[in-house]
């Protein structure tokens, strides 16, 4: 024992010196270190697990957001169908309106030209009638021969034939 | 001695010629140094003595302060320094020392997780990691250059200041002593008074008299019989188990000693043989610090384990 120089007072010595140690080591090293181990792999899980909820949120988002888009473009080839069936809609009114414009417009025209046309008729007649009194004026200012003057009041009433036949 | 070798390899034959030729290299300079060195080279270098008992530095009240107990305070300190330099400053994003002391100490703990399991491994891990690192910075402790060359005066004579702890039979011994008072109690601890059955084991060798009394005369006598091998076996089991402490403190006193003097050897030695051989030296040296630092720690854990799991299983088994 003496030859390996065991002694009790640095035995024990060296005793106090490892508990001391362990002391120390437990409360400044092992404690704070395991829970800084822990908090970490529990931030880790944690943030793991956030990144996992952002993701699928994230595809959540995008799932409603292209159904909003789809319901939209949806939304506006109906606003456009509906906006062209409208167009088609007010064309084919504005269409038949002026059809029927045109028809009274030239109903009017007929009718004016009709009006017209007697009113010329009657003009005519009126001349006529004043050029048969010159005609006839002058037929009695000449030697009025029975045969000239039935010729001329054939001729007028032919004349005047064709002109009411016209 | 290195020219030589790089001349070597250019001849150019076969490997096994080639490291016969080398290993000659190698042994016959060390030879020749070795018997200049006995001879010749006492003038130069002092011849090492070995001295197994530390020696003492100074008196502090009645105790003795050792060089190797001055080495074992410089251990503390490094520990304790490095312990509070990571733990003031912990971050949750680690930089390099912390990273470093974190990873030893979560492998120390997976360590104890994997051996003890989960609630006996947080209970042993603060004690398996203390013996860890104190052997193993310790042991390091040898190794810094110049170390033992800073002497002082005593009324012994000219000793060295500082000393390698593990290579004083004391430390080894207070282990030892702390690894088993801590295995027997956790032992007790975990398995109350079935603890102490595996080495007084005297069931089987009373319920045979009993039987022998009750008239069942063949079950007595074999109950008898069994019962004496399993005192015996109690007996053997506690043999081995006290002679733990024993092989703890020599397998760790001697195995530092032994590297301490194998360093010692080889300075003296090789001297004047160039650089090389003493750093192989030291790195082995290095390796044997951790292997050691990992086998006291290690056994311990398995001790622990072992002295906490029940016996009534192998109880059952023998019955």
């Amino acid at each position: 024992m003496e030859g390996l120089g065991i002694n009790v007072p640095t035995l024990i010595a060296q005793i106090i010196n490892f508990i001391i140690l362990l002391v120390i080591l437990y409360f400044f090293a092992y404690k704070p270190v395991l829970k800084m181990l822990d908090e970490r792999s529990r931030k880790i899980k944690e943030s793991i697990e956030e990144v996992q909820k952002v993701k699928e949120q994230a595809a959540q988002t995008e799932e409603e957001f292209k159904k909003k888009i789809e319901a939209a473009s949806k939304e506006g080839q109906e606003v456009i169908a509906r906006a062209m069936r409208t167009g088609e809609d007010v064309r084919q009114r504005a269409l038949q309106e002026a059809k029927q414009e045109a028809q009274v417009l030239v109903e009017k025209a007929r009718g004016e030209i009709q009006r017209e046309r007697n009113e010329a008729i009657g003009e005519l007649r009126q001349e006529f009638a004043d050029l048969t009194v010159v005609a006839a004026e002058k037929v009695i200012e000449k030697s009025l021969d029975k045969e000239a003057h039935r010729q001329i009041i054939d001729k007028v009433l032919d004349e005047s034939s064709t002109l009411k036949k016209k | 001695m290195s020219n030589k070798k790089v001349g070597c390899g250019c001849i150019g034959c076969s490997i096994p010629l080639l490291t016969f030729i080398i290993l000659l290299v190698v042994i016959v300079p060390v030879s020749i140094f070795g018997i200049i060195n006995g001879a010749f080279g006492k003038q130069y270098i002092p011849a090492p003595e070995v001295k197994l008992p530390a020696e003492v530095i100074f008196h502090l009240g009645p105790l003795p302060v050792t060089n190797t107990i001055i080495t074992s305070w410089i251990t503390m300190l490094v520990l304790i320094l490095i312990a509070f330099l990571v733990t003031n400053r912990s971050k949750l994003i680690p930089g390099r020392l912390q990273g470093a002391v974190e990873a030893v100490i979560e492998w120390m703990y997976n360590f104890c997780k994997d051996v003890a399991g989960e609630k006996n491994g947080r209970k042993f891990f603060p004690i398996v990691t203390t013996i860890f690192l104190f052997v193993m910075i310790n042991a390091f402790m040898n190794l810094v250059p110049g170390f033992s060359s800073i002497l002082a005066k005593t009324g012994e004579g000219t000793v060295s200041l500082l000393r390698g702890a593990n290579t004083d039979i004391n430390t080894s011994l207070a282990l030892a002593l702390i690894s088993f008072v801590c295995v027997t109690y956790w032992g007790i601890r975990a398995n109350k008074i079935g603890f102490f059955k595996q080495f007084f084991n005297f069931g089987r060798f009373f319920r045979g008299f009993a039987d022998l009394f009750r008239g069942k005369v063949k079950s007595g006598f074999g109950g008898i019989g069994f019962g004496i091998i399993d005192i015996f076996v109690g007996i053997l089991e506690l043999f081995s188990y006290l002679i733990r402490i024993v092989s703890f403190t020599f397998r760790l006193f001697g195995n530092m000693t032994g590297g301490e003097i194998l360093i010692l050897i080889l300075f003296f030695l090789l001297a004047f043989a160039g650089f090389g051989a003493i750093q192989v030296g030291y790195a082995f040296e290095m390796l044997v610090g951790v292997v050691q630092a990992l086998i006291f720690s290690g056994l311990t854990l398995v001790f622990a384990t072992m002295a906490t799991t029940p016996h009534e299983g192998e109880e059952h088994e023998s019955k």
